[in-house]
């Protein structure tokens, strides 16, 4: 049963790309003003890594990073996905692609860059998979190979996107948010317990990442405003 | 402006759980609307009333403070005197009532309306017909026993006790249990509702990450509904089979049961 349920959640996952299949939804809108409220959140360094994590699971990381990568692209910029949720990937299933070859592969493989990413569908949108589930997470993503990894997409790509694990349950985010230039945190609007907030924020803080601030997620909005946005949607 | 902004909390605090408060409050309605109706064992109340004469010889002289003074004295001396194991035990016998004095006290309420002469009897029973018969007879008791008590006969029943052809019960008062019953129910509501929000230590809105994380707000993504059904939960749990172009079937559709399991 549990298998079940399982698959019926990947496929449901392909039909979260809002911003692929709605271009013109209030959702999609909602993610084309992060995109627009990202620019100008680091006004003096310019992004290049981005990470978004969230404080427990289930909080909707995987959905968040994969529909701003799409508005991202739209926006003409050169954007590498790469799922560094080595615990549970779930990325290729939103832009269906086979998880058989990925980040695991690169790092400890002997794979090249180029040979383990994936195109997609949207245009200017490349995605780098997990790849294998590795026994050590941590020690991969923490590892040198890695480092060099990242340096190697800086010189591909205008901005690199990391999905990574929740930060409390496991360390992984933490070592990623200290190399990388800027940090999302998403949270999910009525889900998301304070404390378990404040604590992914002390924790983020710790390894000195640069916290950009939160995407507010399963926002219920009043229906109102919904019109409003599709009014304009339909304009554009 | 402070005052303002918590008001408006509030009203959305409720409005977002209006549900509990509608529920509750409905529910509590209706079960002491049931309680009224068929738990509780209506009870009928009879009356009679009685008329307390001045003495002759006091009459023809003109009334004085004292002899109002005495005929008020007189009038309560008379409530208790009714009311006594005297004049009870006596209508119990005549009438084979299977009750105590003392349980027979608690049906009956004697009053007086303040300043008159006239005393009226209240039974409540949940047979109407005894009930009346009780005033009645409580009643007449009362005349009899009266010159043997206080040397006196100046009592005359004014009105006897009669059984209405469709009697109301005054008991229970099931529009009014249930009147109390909403609003208990509206007040144990909206207490719920405010412990709920009191324990929900969640964050919900902009306010609130900005409350408690101190980060600014990126941007908020309303709820993502799935756009349709996934094949797997269409109507009709099969797959179509996989053919060629002239319509072979290259792949039998794998039935429940013996599904095949992906990696």
């Amino acid at each position: 049963m549990r298998h079940r349920s399982e698959r019926g959640k990947n496929k449901e996952r392909a039909q979260k790309l809002v911003t692929l299949l709605l271009p013109k939804s209030p959702i999609s809108e909602a993610y084309r003003t992060i995109r627009t409220n990202l620019q100008y959140s680091s006004v003096d360094k310019p992004l290049h890594t981005l990470m978004f994590t969230s404080s427990g699971p289930g909080e909707g990381k995987s959905t968040t990073i994969a529909n701003m990568a799409v508005v991202l692209a739209q926006a003409g910029k050169k954007i590498l996905l790469v799922d560094t949720d080595l615990r549970k990937p779930t990325l290729h299933y939103f832009f269906r692609v086979p998880n058989s070859l990925g980040l695991t592969n690169l790092l400890a493989g002997g794979f090249a860059l180029k040979e383990v990413i994936r195109e997609t569908s949207v245009e200017g949108l490349h995605l780098l998979p997990s790849g294998p589930i590795p026994p050590n997470p941590a020690e991969l993503l923490g590892s040198e190979k890695m480092k060099q990894a990242v340096e190697e997409m800086k010189s591909a790509y205008d901005l690199i996107l990391f999905d990574t694990p929740p930060v409390i349950a496991v360390t992984d985010a933490q070592i990623l948010a200290s190399e990388l230039d800027g940090v999302i945190l998403v949270v999910h609007s009525g889900k998301t317990n304070r404390e378990m907030a404040v604590k992914a924020k002390g924790l983020l803080e710790t390894v000195h990442a640069n916290l950009l601030g939160v995407i507010l997620n399963h926002n219920k909005m009043e229906r109102k405003k919904d019109y409003y946005y599709y009014y304009y949607g339909k304009e554009a | 402006m402070n005052d303002e902004i918590e008001l408006r909390e509030i009203v959305h605090i409720i409005k977002k759980r209006f549900w509990i408060l509608g529920f509750i409050s409905i529910l509590s309605t209706l079960f002491a609307g049931m309680i009224s109706y068929f738990f509780m064992t209506p009870i009928y109340q009879s009356s009679t009333q009685l008329l307390v004469n001045n003495s002759k010889e006091e009459a023809k002289a003109p009334l004085t403070v004292s002899d109002l003074q005495f005929s008020m004295n007189i009038i309560q001396t008379y409530i208790e005197v009714i009311t006594s194991p005297r004049i009870l035990d006596q209508t119990i016998r005549q009438m084979n009532l299977p009750l105590t004095a003392a349980e027979l006290r608690k049906k009956i309420q004697v009053n007086t309306v303040k300043q008159s002469q006239i005393i009226s009897i209240t039974v409540e029973d949940p047979d109407p017909g005894r009930a009346a018969a009780i005033a009645n007879n409580i009643a007449l008791t009362f005349q009899e026993q009266v010159p043997n008590i206080m040397n006196v006969d100046n009592v005359q029943i004014l009105a006897t006790a009669k059984v209405e052809d469709h009697p109301a019960p005054v008991k229970p008062k099931p529009l009014l249990n249930m009147v109390i019953a909403f609003v208990v129910g509206l007040m144990v509501a909206t207490l719920l509702i405010f412990l709920l929000e009191y324990m929900d230590n969640t964050l919900k809105t902009e306010a609130d990450v900005e409350k408690y994380l101190g980060l600014p707000v990126l941007g908020m993504v309303g709820i993502i509904e799935p756009l349709a059904p996934s094949p797997r939960y269409t109507s009709e749990e099969k797959e179509a089979p996989v053919t060629n172009r002239s319509g072979r079937i290259l792949e039998e559709p794998a039935r429940k049961g013996e599904r095949t399991i992906e990696a």
